[in-house]
């Protein structure tokens, strides 16, 4: 594949449902960066309480507020950018988008069950995950469940028109 | 036979070469003072606005069958023996055309039945089109075009569809002013990263699908994006 015909076919795939690397490096980016939020949170509160009683605060994963603020935190973040607009942080990024399975825009409650049922497809080694590479329409368990699909939503064409403009402004520079 | 009989016997021998030698006298008499006589002063003698002061025209126009007159005017003949170009000259042009009321007679032509008959690639073969061009005044055509009426029966959006976004791209500055607009690093990297991303994508999903020997792939895209993008 030439790098020229490369931004030509992402062109195609608009809307297609989207694959499982594009997925799982949309939540890598947003299992970091919702960590990084939740840590920030917490350090926000142990300085809020050393301030107010003098007392520091350490927070560990066996810690029970952890255990249960954390994935409160993350149903929170994962549950309201699927009902909000349908993508995460990192699903902005990679360029793709939560869907309902006939391609509509996702309800607000099918966004939050999705989040709700997400940790299902964790359980037995990420079985849930499977589905991504052999389900006809790379829906995961979750995704089943709450009657949801990912689709590529980046804008490709304008991604094609950049390269295009970027060839030809270094092909008009390399002549000069 | 009777006496009566015979005396008209004699006369008519008599009579009948009598008669036929006054006719031949008379004929050359006649003949005699026709040669003597002088025509043209006869007819300079007569009066003839009282001749005809005596004639009725009109019971002699009652007696006269017009028709059969016309019948036997070769009128072809009579058009042929006639010079129309002095006749041309005499008349004014002008004056003929301003009585004449041309949107009566305009509503009158059938201008179909003409144009049928006009052989239009015959016409614009002899057209000097160069020539008309040249003698035209382009900025008046333009401004007399309503550019709006004009614009609102094109399709754009049929229009743009035919514009080949890439050359263009390519081709002109509108590309340097894309590259320029769009964020440059930032959008680059991002732009680089799905790529890659959705080329690993396809891979990994071509290599699955030959594990489970799938013939048929399933649907690209839910039904609602197939049938958006199907929509002309």
């Amino acid at each position: 594949m030439s790098p020229r015909s490369r931004p030509a076919g992402l062109v195609s795939q608009q809307g297609h449902y989207a694959g499982s690397v594009s997925r799982f490096l949309a939540y890598l980016i947003d299992l970091a960066v919702s960590s990084a939020v939740f840590a920030l949170g917490l350090a926000a509160v142990s300085l809020g309480i050393q301030v107010v009683t003098g007392h520091s605060v350490t927070w560990s994963r066996s810690n029970i507020v952890v255990a249960f603020a954390y994935p409160a935190w993350e149903f929170l973040y994962f549950g309201y950018s699927w009902a909000a607009s349908g993508k995460t942080f990192g699903m902005a990024v990679l360029g793709v988008r939560v869907v309902r399975a006939d391609g509509a825009d996702l309800e607000s409650r099918r966004g939050y069950l999705r989040a709700l049922v997400f940790p299902l497809s964790f359980l037995f080694f990420g079985l849930g995950f499977l589905g991504i590479l052999v389900q006809r329409e790379h829906r995961a368990l979750h995704d089943l469940i709450a009657g949801s699909a990912v689709i590529y939503a980046w804008d490709a064409r304008a991604a094609r028109l950049r390269y295009l403009a970027r060839e030809a402004e270094s092909s008009a520079g390399g002549g000069t | 036979m009777k006496p009566r009989d015979r005396l008209r016997s004699v006369g008519r021998r008599l009579t009948d070469p009598a008669e036929e030698m006054a006719q031949q006298v008379a004929e050359r008499v006649i003949e005699f003072l026709v040669d003597a006589l002088d025509i043209n002063a006869l007819a300079a003698r007569v009066d003839m606005n009282a001749v005809l002061g005596h004639i009725d025209a009109d019971d002699l126009l009652k007696k006269v069958d017009l028709n059969s007159v016309i019948d036997r005017v070769d009128v072809n003949a009579l058009l042929r023996r006639v010079d129309l170009n002095p006749l041309l000259k005499k008349v004014d042009l002008n004056s003929v055309v301003d009585r004449v009321d041309v949107n009566t007679l305009a509503d009158r032509v059938d201008l179909n039945p003409l144009l049928e008959r006009v052989d239009v690639n015959a016409v614009l073969d002899r057209l000097d089109l160069n020539a008309v061009l040249e003698r035209a005044d382009a900025d008046e055509v333009i401004r007399r075009v309503d550019i709006g009426a004009v614009l609102d029966r094109v399709d754009v959006n049929d229009l743009v569809k035919r514009v080949d976004v890439d050359a263009l791209v390519e081709e002109t500055d509108l590309g340097a002013v894309i590259a320029r607009s769009s964020g440059g690093m930032a959008s680059e990297a991002l732009d680089a990263a799905r790529s890659q991303a959705v080329g690993l994508d396809q891979f990994i999903d071509r290599w699955v699908q030959r594990l489970l020997r799938r013939r048929r792939p399933g649907p690209p895209a839910p039904a609602r994006m197939l049938a958006a993008r199907a929509e002309p």
